[in-house]
């Protein structure tokens, strides 16, 4: 039933799914860092919790540069060339506003696009997303700290898949092919050559700081105006329930219409290991918000 | 815009008390128990409470909110017996003498506690627990006794209602004239009168509830942390609740969660004691999404 659409988006093949449907658009975009994550990423992490949250909604998968099958734009691999090059994608879809589901960075970006150009995004769902929460400091997070090589092999993503869910079992065989091919794909290699390169150190990780920073300052200063709930695994890895808990504190403290939501026994993608509690929680914000009347 | 309106009420003999309660729409059977006691004089739940919920919930389910003993224009407990114990058992009768299926429990505050206590000793009438701003039913310190401590008006007039309701929500604008109306009607009932008499001038509230619910509530809680409930639950709470804090929800879940694969957390902000008051139409949908994802057979 998914359409898959190769658009060309600021001169960059851009691959888009879509389900057809009516009423308020939905769209997810997908989390992990291009060329540095241990697992590769790409519109294959959503599982079946795209499908049933569509409801006979229009849905759609935006794959984001350096993962899946979108390419790299020219420039600098930084949070702020993510969110541009996301923002023009929304734009070439030309869907009007949309409720934006987004996971880890994708969290990040999508709050920075509802900050700059609320008229386009009608709700906000964050998803387990340490890129968005407050550091605070913390300790060192050694859940993925020492992957086996040969890097994004088969084996060495299912170590890590294993590493960031509640239990390993939800890692399913269909989901590691679809990461072992886009961890053959050019936009991954190309990703991964220049992250390793310098550019993770030099270029992206003082971005993303950059990109906290001013996320911050904006939720303190002038507040988000696009209503946002924030979902949180119970037992995720690689980011704590009071990390999703200070993010939710942050957008709440200027948006009313903001909720919280903490999944049980659920890691890093709630939405592949409780897909049935992830997708009546998406759902109901958007039933609860009007957004499903056409 | 008037507010949506309870249907006509209904009265049942529940062992001996006549119990009023309300229902509407078909279908998977949800039971809205609001919080509160008998014999408060400063306030008074009724199951007006879920007038903006029951409603529209009515649209999908069989929707069934009884008035608690003692509560709303049911009876008061016989044989004197003011305790939640008696609330609870009230409950239960209520519901095997309406003869329903297992049946999606919803309380509300003190009625979050009722509603625990009832599915873990009744397994057969709960198919799954929702658990509301309730203080009464999670670990840790309450504060409704600093929030609410004396409100600086005549008791059970108008403004001292309207402070205490006030001083539970987020947002004074959520405390309406007809809402207010409706406590002040329950509490001029004689036979209210009478329970805020036995509480408060022969001190049944001190003597007997209190020390009996503090007593059964270190049951109650040690029967969720041996995970006698084995039913899907959810916690929701409002985020600005001054009487139960958001930490206290947060330490509820963990129990919950530590026995009940299916236990969710759901925080709304901007939203004090009674978020379903203060966020219906999305508090709805949440509730309508949980109870349909556990539907019983047909």
């Amino acid at each position: 039933m998914t359409a898959v659409h190769l658009l060309e988006v600021a001169g960059v093949p851009t691959r888009v799914l879509h389900a057809a449907g009516r009423g308020s658009p939905m769209v997810f975009v997908q989390g992990g860092v291009p060329g540095v994550s241990p697992w590769v990423s790409g519109a294959h992490v959503w599982g079946d919790a795209l499908v049933q949250s569509a409801a006979g909604h229009p849905v759609w998968v935006i794959e984001l540069p350096g993962s899946g099958a979108t390419g790299l734009p020219a420039g600098e691999l930084s949070v702020e060339m993510l969110g541009a090059h996301l923002a023009a994608t929304l734009g070439a879809l030309a869907i009007g506003p949309c409720h934006l589901v987004a996971h880890d960075l994708a969290a990040l970006l999508s709050l920075q696009l509802a900050l700059e150009a609320p008229q386009r995004v009608s709700a906000l769902s964050l998803v387990s997303s340490s890129a968005a929460a407050p550091t605070g400091d913390g300790v060192e997070n050694l859940t993925l700290a020492h992957p086996p090589a040969p890097l994004w092999s088969r084996e060495s993503q299912r170590w890590a898949l294993e590493r960031i869910v509640y239990a390993h079992q939800s890692i399913a065989a269909t989901l590691l092919d679809a990461c072992v091919a886009a961890a053959g794909a050019a936009p991954h290699v190309e990703a991964a050559r220049r992250m390793r390169s310098g550019e993770h150190e030099q270029v992206f990780a003082p971005s993303l700081l950059r990109a906290k920073a001013r996320l911050f300052a904006a939720l303190r200063d002038s507040g988000l105006t696009v209503p946002t709930q924030v979902v949180w695994g119970s037992h995720d890895p690689l980011t704590s329930v009071e990390q999703g808990m200070w993010l939710f504190r942050a957008i709440a403290a200027r948006q009313p219409a903001a909720q919280f939501h903490l999944i049980n026994r659920a890691g890093a993608l709630p939405f592949r290991e409780e897909p049935a509690a992830f997708v009546q929680v998406v759902r109901a914000f958007a039933d609860g918000l009007g957004l499903w009347v056409t | 815009m008037a507010p949506p309106a309870l249907p006509q009420g209904r009265w049942l003999d529940v062992d001996g008390v006549a119990t009023r309660y309300f229902e509407a729409g078909a279908g998977e059977p949800l039971v809205l128990i609001y919080g509160g006691n008998f014999g408060t004089g400063d306030s008074a739940s009724s199951a007006y409470t879920w007038n903006l919920n029951a409603a529209a919930l009515a649209g999908r389910f069989r929707v069934i909110v009884p008035d608690k003993l003692g509560q709303g224009e049911t009876g008061n407990p016989p044989g004197d017996d003011y305790t939640m114990a008696a609330v609870v058992r009230h409950l239960a009768a209520f519901m095997r003498k309406l003869g329903l299926r297992p049946a999606h429990l919803v309380g509300h505050s003190r009625g979050g506690y009722a509603a625990a206590r009832l599915a873990m000793l009744h397994h057969d009438l709960a198919r799954t627990l929702t658990v509301v701003n309730s203080g009464t039913l999670s670990p840790g310190v309450g504060t409704n006794e600093v929030a609410l401590a004396r409100p600086p008006h005549p008791r059970g007039s108008r403004e001292g209602v309207r402070w205490v309701y006030e001083n539970y929500s987020f947002s004074p604008a959520a405390v309406t004239d007809d809402w207010i109306d409706t406590v002040l009607a329950t509490l001029a009932l004689p036979k209210y009168q009478e329970s805020v008499r036995k509480m408060e001038v022969e001190h049944l509230a001190a003597r007997l509830f209190l020390p009996e619910l503090a007593r059964e509530k270190r049951e109650t809680l040690q029967w969720i942390a041996d995970g006698r409930l084995q039913r899907p639950v959810q916690v929701i709470w409002g985020f600005n609740d001054r009487t139960a804090v958001i930490e206290r929800g947060m330490e509820l879940f963990r129990l919950f969660a530590a026995h009940e694969r299916d236990t969710q957390l759901h925080v709304f902000n901007a939203a004090g004691h009674f978020p379903f008051r203060e966020h219906p139409a999305r508090f709805n949908a949440l509730l309508a999404g949980f109870v349909a994802r556990h539907a019983g057979p047909p």
